[in-house]
């Protein structure tokens, strides 16, 4: 890259500039080419035979046997799928918002001046980086109404902790909050790695221009952390619709259903009922709720400024 | 002065919450299968005893953990290369069918990943896979779309002008992203590095449906088998989770220092 290059490089430059274009794309489709063949081979294909089993009835043994839209007439008057989708949404709510506050917050924190930083990342991390079906036997134990370590902590202060995952009121939030717990350190690595990536320069001249820490808050972090909120709220929502290991370990969709999500429905239906035909048909359903989600946060997202820092 | 106290007591309070619950993984794992009916899971057993870890280190667990190191460095190196190409394609570059192919691959994270498992065995058993390390690591080890997704986020964010100076000195779509880009990316590499390492070292779903012989065996799937003997062998779950939990944490203090690198301090206004 040195000026000779560049001289010699300059007539080839002046000749039509389609080539010079074609030939990059030409490049790109290199580039791309190695994971859009794992995507078709091990995602999109999978996909497409899911989408293609929902209209078959298969229970394994048998040969699967064509029954159209069979299976969707069955899913509109299956009323437990409805609760469970319900109970998944509930379940979204209860974690996303709170999650990714928390998040943000944590990292708002650690990018000021604080000594031992890096010890504080790395205990914050330490929730995500474990196998989760130990996690979720240690949070059982935890949540054991008689010795678990939070009932016996709320005993401290005089307050009757509940019969937490067999009480249907308390047992999802219960796992919900064993999901903020793992995540919300994690989430915080990418809020770090972006608010680190926000020139000091904005800050001084917000703050030369007299702006509130509210204010540069709103106005500079915000809007700067844009790319990576998009990317934290649309990879948590696919996430927590999907929940499935902590149900799974914990609570194994009850007490009376009160945590049976979508996703954990599913491997019932599948692994449990071997009605694999049916059970594609609600993965259907559960991938176009989370596509209209994310769909929406897509605009949500676009509509909402970017400053160009060059 | 008031401020700083309340930060430090806010960040105590944030790591002692992270961390309470591995408190009860290394109190278990120290405990007799005596003090283990006699002791709250939260008190620790008197005298320690570091028999369980020893039991599992002296069996086949030592062979899984190095089957999982394997996996999770042959996952991490092909992550690592072709999710950075194709996320500076997608990112950066113009061509073709640019924003539709990159939303199919955001469509692909949505897929209840417990129903595409079928289909995955289903294709690996055609090409007569199962059960080799091919069959374990072909689904992942091309670049994952959260992963690509991630990088493209990062490669977004640098300014638009960057490549100008480069592609006027004639350099092409690969020089750039060597020499001007990657250089600005370490702490996204740094995370995208610690993410595949630690998410390839947990995997269990896909390990547990593909493989089923000891020469393939990872920890997870070892740790799971614990539980689905006679009882549940808490003490030695435990350490086999402590043993296992171990390399992450030295793996994330090692990278982290990558991670959070300011991309204004490597010169970049």
């Amino acid at each position: 890259m040195t000026s000779h290059a560049a001289d010699a490089r300059l007539p080839a430059a002046a000749g039509p500039g389609r080539r010079r274009r074609r030939g990059r794309g030409w490049q790109a489709y290199l580039f791309i080419g190695p994971s859009l063949f794992g995507v078709v081979a091990f995602l999109l294909l999978p996909m497409v035979i899911v989408l293609v089993l929902s209209l078959f009835d298969w229970e394994l043994l048998s040969a699967p046997e064509f029954v159209g839209l069979d299976n969707y007439r069955r899913l509109a008057a299956d009323g437990g799928t409805w609760h469970s989708l319900w109970v998944t949404v509930v379940y979204v709510l209860l974690c996303i918002p709170l999650q990714t506050v928390l998040a943000l917050a944590l990292a708002m924190l650690l990018n000021q001046r604080v000594k031992g930083v890096r010890f504080y990342r790395s205990l914050f991390v330490i929730p995500w980086m474990a196998t989760p079906i130990v996690l979720a036997l240690i949070w059982n134990w935890i949540f054991d109404p008689r010795d678990g370590a939070l009932n016996s902590a709320l005993a401290l202060v005089g307050v009757t902790g509940p019969d937490w995952l067999s009480d249907p009121a308390w047992a999802l939030p219960a796992v919900a909050l064993v999901s903020i717990w793992q995540h919300t350190g994690y989430n915080m690595l990418f809020f770090l790695a972006g608010l680190q990536g926000v020139p000091k320069e904005l800050y001084d001249a917000a703050a030369t221009d007299g702006a509130t820490p509210a204010q540069r808050f709103w106005r500079v972090t915000l809007p700067l952390l844009n790319p990576t909120m998009f990317f934290v709220t649309v990879t948590n929502l696919i996430g927590a619709f999907q929940v499935f290991d902590t149900v799974y370990a914990m609570t194994d969709g009850g007490p009376s259903g009160s945590t049976e999500v979508l996703n954990f429905r599913i491997y019932q239906t599948a692994f449990k009922e071997f009605d694999f035909g049916y059970a594609a048909t609600l993965s259907t359903l559960l991938f176009a709720v989370i596509f209209l989600v994310t769909m929406a946060q897509v605009r949500f997202f676009g509509k909402r400024t970017t400053y160009d820092l060059s | 002065m008031v401020k700083r106290i309340l930060l430090y007591a806010a960040l105590a309070i944030g790591a002692f919450l992270s961390v309470f619950p591995y408190l009860l993984v290394v109190l278990t794992a120290l405990k007799s299968q005596a003090q283990l009916t006699s002791t709250a899971p939260w008190l620790p057993g008197l005298p320690p005893t570091a028999d369980n870890l020893a039991r599992m280190l002296a069996g086949d667990f030592p062979r899984y953990v190095l089957n999982t190191a394997l996996m999770t460095a042959l996952l991490t190196a092909g992550q690592l290369v072709f999710t950075t190409f194709a996320a500076y394609a997608f990112a950066r570059l113009r061509f073709r069918g640019r924003d539709v192919l990159f939303w199919l691959y955001v469509a692909t994270m949505m897929v209840p990943s417990a129903v595409t498992m079928i289909p995955l065995f289903l294709i690996m058993r055609e090409l007569d896979l199962v059960n080799t390390w091919y069959g374990l690591l072909a689904p992942y080890i091309l670049g994952t779309p959260y992963g690509i997704f991630l990088m493209r986020q990062f490669f977004k964010s640098l300014p638009a002008g960057l490549e100008e100076a480069a592609r006027i000195d004639g350099a092409g779509a690969l020089t750039i992203l060597l020499r001007v880009l990657l250089p600005l990316c370490r702490p996204a590499l740094g995370t995208l590095a610690i993410i595949t390492v630690i998410s390839s070292w947990n995997s269990f779903l896909w390990p547990l449906i593909i493989t089923s012989g000891e020469d393939t065996k990872v920890i997870t799937v070892a740790i799971a088998t614990l539980k689905d003997g006679i009882g549940v062998d808490y003490h030695l779950m435990m350490a086999g989770s402590l043993i296992a939990l171990v390399p992450m944490v030295a793996v994330f203090v090692f990278f982290q220092k990558h991670i959070v690198r300011s991309v204004v301090l490597t010169g970049l206004k």
